[in-house]
């Protein structure tokens, strides 16, 4: 019988109910160390299940792997179980208390385990202004400057290629001469 | 049986200006096994029972509940709620014994048209009938049907389409029936976008019964919950995705787009925009494409896609990818006719003839001779000349249900696509 502080990748595949594969590709992407390789291949401690615990309490919240690595890649194994312990904390709103508060007091409450740069989800179409924009200055010459706002249509970026190559060719010909 | 592919339209991005370059992921859903457990499904019917649902719409509706009960089992669960400006919770949230099933088709059974529609509570109200027993191993999803309006309570269709993505940020993805010409086409397919359900046209109440019995069947096939696509690129290259999908977020440089759940064998086509910033020629840009769901039933490998900048007349000369071309146009012909039912509606025809003939410009400036991108810019231009008319609530009912249909990759009835062996 294996000591808990050496399992096999069968083994911690099984007492953490996911596949070798899963395994494999959480180390590949970071999101658990390299384990201890001696002689006899590749060994995992009780540290990689509380990973594995913790991996997929985060993904049932939603969150992305990429996120969960930025989270929890570099915790030490208290840390991690110290998480997996905690109790819930000001969890988001349920889909309950978020029905609630929409229907008693039409507030809106946003969820707290939210991803940094979230952008809300808007109706795509061909015409919809876009979400950000900004003017972006080409200096052709210290005295002529084309201002275009971003981002541009295909068609706009096209005559706009032009309209460049147009100008410092007209400018080129103008210090030759 | 690949999983999932990505290809762009074309390898070349401008040195000295913006490029739009298109991605289509394709994703097909493996299929169920005999020997696994089908998921557990929890329900939450919300039914119209306004009075214009009187005179046959609401004893067909009644019937598809029965048709539907059938088709559940004792680990699933299931409520109903009736709603007009009263809210009627008809079934609490119960498992679907005999006994539980036999309750409710009596109770089901007593319920008569009445009032005006308080749409945003019904629905709401079933939705907390869903929450309450909503566990992690559930489909948790509720079906709205409706013949008319939001005319009483929340009717702004921007906040209950943001309501929908919040429920389903929550765990419970919200399906939308629309029956005959009296309701608001627009509301319901939006609900059902952001909420990560699927939105219906019935158009003839007799087909009430089957359309929800087959949306149902669907929910009872799930095999991969919350399927995103996940885009690692360059931080300064901005991807949207030109087709529905639940959400757009973006961490460092990881874009992630929901595409709520896929049922056993389903295909998807999703399309997204990349804007390249400008570059060194000859440079390359690199973006890894890679599918995320919480049964991990996705294989968990990644696609690469890589562009070279090169300059004006090298992008000019470079070849296409013509099933991308296709499936952009398509992608874009259908936005645009949504847009066109929605500004025909409002009497704005001109509005709605220049937004489909500017479409049909575009695709045919890039055709090149395709014989299908020819096809989908002359429908565009023959539908322009009809949309200067005001059109019938039937005809642009239709003309929005299969064009959303489209963009979600669903058959013409509404139906996923489902690849065969």
């Amino acid at each position: 019988m294996p000591r808990m502080t050496e399992l096999t990748l069968t083994e911690l595949a099984e007492k953490a109910n996911v596949t070798r594969r899963t395994i494999r590709y959480y180390i590949q992407q970071g999101l658990l160390p390299s384990p201890e390789a001696t002689g006899r291949g590749a060994h995992y401690d009780q540290g990689y299940v509380d990973r594995l615990r913790l991996i997929k309490k985060l993904k049932d919240a939603h969150l992305p792997l990429a996120e969960i690595r930025a989270r929890i890649g570099r915790l030490s194994d208290e840390e991690i179980r110290n998480l997996l312990n905690a109790p819930a904390k000001p969890s988001p709103t349920s889909a309950r208390e978020y029905i609630r508060s929409v229907l008693e007091e039409g507030a809106v409450p946003s969820m707290s385990v939210s991803m940094p740069d979230a952008l809300a989800f808007r109706e795509t179409t061909v015409s919809e202004p876009p979400v950000q924009s900004r003017w972006q200055r080409y200096t052709l010459d210290p005295d002529i400057e084309i201002h275009v706002r971003r981002p541009l249509s295909r068609h706009k970026n096209e005559i706009l290629s032009e309209l460049l190559d147009a100008v410092r060719e007209l400018l080129e010909k103008g210090e030759r001469s | 049986m690949t999983m999932f592919d990505a290809r762009t339209d074309r390898r070349l991005v401008q040195s000295r200006a913006r490029s739009d370059r298109y991605v289509q992921v394709r994703l097909v859903a493996p299929p169920s096994l005999q020997s696994e457990a089908r998921p557990r499904v929890n329900v939450a019917f919300v039914l119209d029972r306004s009075g214009s649902m009187g005179g046959g719409k609401i004893e067909l509706a009644k019937e598809a509940l029965r048709q539907a009960l059938g088709q559940l089992a004792e680990r699933d669960r299931f409520s109903v709620v009736f709603y007009d400006d009263k809210i009627d919770v008809v079934v609490e949230s119960t498992a679907v014994t005999s006994e539980a099933r036999r309750n409710a088709l009596a109770r089901i059974a007593m319920v008569q048209a009445r009032g005006t529609t308080n749409l945003a509570e019904g629905w709401l109200t079933g939705a907390d009938q869903a929450a309450r027993h909503d566990g992690e191993q559930f489909v948790n999803r509720c079906l709205l049907l409706t013949d008319g309006l939001a005319n009483r309570g929340i009717t702004d269709v921007a906040e209950l389409e943001r309501h929908a993505g919040e429920l389903r940020k929550r765990g419970i993805s919200t399906t939308t029936f629309g029956v005959g010409a009296d309701f608001d086409e627009h509301l319901l397919r939006r609900m059902a976008n952001a909420g990560g359900g699927n939105f219906y046209f019935i158009e003839d109440p007799a087909q009430i019964p089957d359309f929800l019995t087959s949306e149902l069947g669907e929910a009872l096939e799930v095999v991969a919950r919350d399927v995103r696509v996940v885009v690692e690129a360059p931080g300064d290259l901005i991807i949207e995705s030109l087709t529905p999908v639940i959400g757009r977020e973006r961490t460092d440089g990881v874009w992630t787009f929901g595409l709520g759940d896929l049922a056993s064998r389903q295909e998807v086509d999703c399309v997204l925009r990349l804007n390249f910033p400008r570059g060194v020629d000859g440079h390359e840009v690199i973006a890894r494409f890679r599918v995320e769901d919480r049964e991990d039933a996705f294989p968990l490998d990644e696609e690469e896609l890589g562009w070279t900048y090169a300059d004006h007349r090298s992008n000019h000369a470079q070849e296409r990818d013509v099933e991308v071309d296709r499936r952009v146009a398509a992608v874009f012909a259908s936005l645009a006719r949504t847009e066109a039912m929605l500004l025909n509606r409002s009497g704005d025809y001109d509005a709605a003839r220049k937004k489909l003939l500017g479409v049909a410009r575009r695709i045919r400036s890039y055709a090149n001779g395709d014989r299908e991108l020819e096809r989908i810019a002359a429908a565009l231009e023959h539908e322009a000349q009809e949309a200067i008319h005001p059109l019938m609530e039937y005809e642009r009912k239709n003309v929005v249900f299969e064009a959303n249909s489209m963009l979600r990759s669903r058959d013409w009835r509404g139906r996923a696509r489902r690849r065969h062996e």
